[in-house]
C-alpha cells in the first residue's frame, strides 16, 4: 500500500506492507537515529515526532502516519536542536548514546511548547525514555541549561 | 506486533468503516494502536484506521456541566487541556496522567481504552466514578449507553462491532464533590497491579453520594456498590475512612496471583480506600 507523509520537511511516499511498523520503515530508509530497542514502546529509543508529539515508532504502524508530519533527529536542524545536543554533551549526559536520539526528541518536544520547564516537567517529559548509563540527572541538567541559554530563567 | 495484517483501510465515513468491519470477521478498528501494537496475534488480517474520521475533540460546555471527548482524542491532549484541568479539582487530568508514559499517552485514546478494555485498565475506574456515557455507531443503529452498562452481556456483541464516537461526562454541580484516583504498579509506567477511583459528594461533612471503583483486581474495574451504599449518610472522618478500607477489602472481588497475590491486594485495597477518602476529605475542606 502507498503511504504519504512529510518526513523531516520533505513530502515522501513509500510502498509499505500494511503490517510494517514506522520504526522499520524509517531505519530501512536510512534514518538510523531511530533505534530499535525494546520494540514494545517501553524504552523510547525509537521515538519520533508525529505532528509535534513524541511517539514511539515501534508501536505505530507506518500506515498510521499517512498525511502527518514526522520528524526524526536527522530533521532537527534548528537552534533549539543544536543547543540541546551541545548541552547534553557538555553535561556529560551521553555515555553509550543509544537512548540519546529518543531523549532529544522528548526534550525538543517539551521545549517547543514550554519555554522554561521545571525539573518536574522535564522528568515527566522524559518518563518514556530509559537510560542505563548516566541516568537522568545530567540529562535533566542539560535540558534545563538549554532552556536557560535560549532565554528561559 | 500483529503477525498477519494484509490490508489497511482509511474509511471516509463511519458508515464505510462499519461496512468494512462487517465484511471481514478478522478486521479490527485502529485508533491510537497502543493495544494492537503489543499484540502478537495472527488473527487480525485487516486494520481499519479511524484516524481520519474526525472523531477527536474536546469540549467543556459553557456552564461547565458537561465534558465531551471525542473517542480518538489522545489521552495526553486531555491531560494538557487547561479547562479539563480546572474542573472537578483537576481529577481527570491528574488521573489520566498516571496512565503509561508520555509517548503512550500521546498515542492512546479514550475510545480505544473503552472498546477493548484490559483488566488493568486505569480508564475504566477513572471514568466509572463519574457520570459517564458513551456514544456508539454501527451502520444498523447507533446510540448512547451509560459506562456502567457498556460491558453487559446483552451489549457485548454490539460493542465488538461498534465504533465509539464520543465520551460524555456530566459534571456535578456542587463544589463539595471531589474525586481521587490511586494506582499501584511495580514501576512508574508499568500497568496497574491494582487501581482505585473514588468520588464523594459531601454536604456539611456528611457523604450524600459515593462511588468507588477498583480495577486490576486483576479483573477489569468494577464498582463496589454495597460499600457505596454504606457510605451514604455517614460523616466523613478518619475513622470512617479506616472502616471503609476494611469493608472494601472484604467486599471487593479480588483474585490472585497475577502481578500480586490476593492477600497483598486486600491489604492494598484497605489502605488505598482509606487514603482516597482522606484525600477527598481534605480537598472538600479546602474548597468549602
Amino acid at each position: 500500500m502507498k503511504v504519504e507523509f512529510v518526513l523531516n520537511g520533505k513530502e515522501v511516499e513509500f510502498d509499505v506492507d500494511p503490517g510494517k511498523v514506522l520504526l522499520d520503515l524509517l531505519r530501512e530508509s536510512g534514518h538510523k537515529s531511530v533505534k530499535a530497542g525494546c520494540k514494545t514502546g517501553d524504552c523510547g529509543a525509537c521515538m519520533v515526532l508525529v505532528d509535534g508529539r513524541a511517539m514511539t515508532s515501534c508501536t505505530l504502524y507506518a500506515a498510521q502516519v499517512d498525511g502527518q508530519d514526522v520528524k526524526t533527529v536527522e530533521g532537527l536542524e534548528d537552534e533549539l536542536a543544536d543547543r540541546l545536543k551541545e548541552s547534553l554533551l557538555e553535561a556529560g549526559a551521553v555515555q553509550c548514546g543509544f537512548c540519546i536520539p529518543g531523549v532529544l526528541i522528548s526534550a525538543y518536544s517539551l521545549l517547543s511548547k514550554v519555554e522554561n520547564p521545571s525539573r518536574d516537567e522535564i522528568k515527566a517529559a522524559l518518563d518514556g525514555n530509559l537510560c542505563r548509563c548516566t541516568g537522568y540527572v545530567k540529562q535533566i541538567d542539560a535540558i534545563k541549561e538549554t532552556a536557560k541559554s535560549l532565554g528561559g530563567s | 506486533m500483529l503477525k498477519n495484517v494484509q490490508d489497511y483501510y482509511y474509511p471516509g465515513s463511519l458508515a464505510e468503516a462499519s461496512e468494512l468491519h462487517d465484511r471481514e470477521s478478522r478486521s479490527f478498528f485502529i485508533a491510537g494502536g497502543t493495544a494492537l501494537a503489543l499484540s502478537e496475534s495472527s488473527r487480525p488480517v485487516e486494520l481499519i484506521d479511524l484516524g481520519k474520521l474526525e472523531l477527536d475533540g474536546l469540549e467543556v460546555d459553557e456552564d461547565r456541566n458537561r465534558i465531551e471527548i471525542g473517542s480518538t482524542t489522545k489521552i495526553q491532549r486531555i491531560v494538557n487541556d487547561n479547562e479539563i484541568g480546572s474542573v472537578l479539582g483537576g481529577y481527570l487530568s491528574e488521573s489520566l496522567e498516571k496512565i503509561g508514559s508520555y509517548p503512550v499517552r500521546n498515542a492512546g485514546t479514550l475510545g480505544g481504552s473503552l472498546v477493548r478494555p484490559f483488566p488493568w485498565s486505569d480508564v475504566i475506574p477513572i471514568l466509572s466514578v463519574l457520570d459517564t456515557t458513551v456514544s456508539y455507531y454501527h451502520r444498523d443503529g447507533e446510540g448512547r449507553r451509560d459506562l456502567a452498562s457498556l460491558y453487559n452481556s446483552d451489549f457485548r456483541s454490539m460493542l465488538n462491532r461498534s465504533i465509539i464516537k464520543d465520551i460524555s461526562i456530566s459534571l456535578p454541580e456542587s463544589g463539595e464533590t471531589a474525586a481521587k484516583f490511586i494506582k499501584f504498579s511495580r514501576s512508574e509506567f508499568d500497568v496497574s497491579a491494582l487501581n482505585l477511583a473514588c468520588r464523594l459528594t459531601v454536604e456539611r461533612g456528611v457523604i450524600n453520594e459515593a462511588r468507588l471503583s477498583i480495577g486490576a483486581r486483576p479483573m477489569t474495574g468494577d464498582r463496589i456498590t454495597d460499600l457505596e451504599k454504606e457510605l451514604v449518610g455517614e460523616k466523613l472522618t478518619e475513622d470512617l475512612a479506616e472502616t471503609a478500607g476494611v469493608s472494601a477489602a472484604d467486599l471487593a472481588e479480588l483474585g490472585g496471583d497475577d502481578r500480586l497475590s490476593e492477600e497483598y491486594r486486600k491489604v492494598l485495597v484497605k489502605k488505598m480506600t482509606a487514603e482516597a477518602l482522606m484525600d477527598i476529605k481534605k480537598e472538600v475542606a479546602n474548597e468549602s
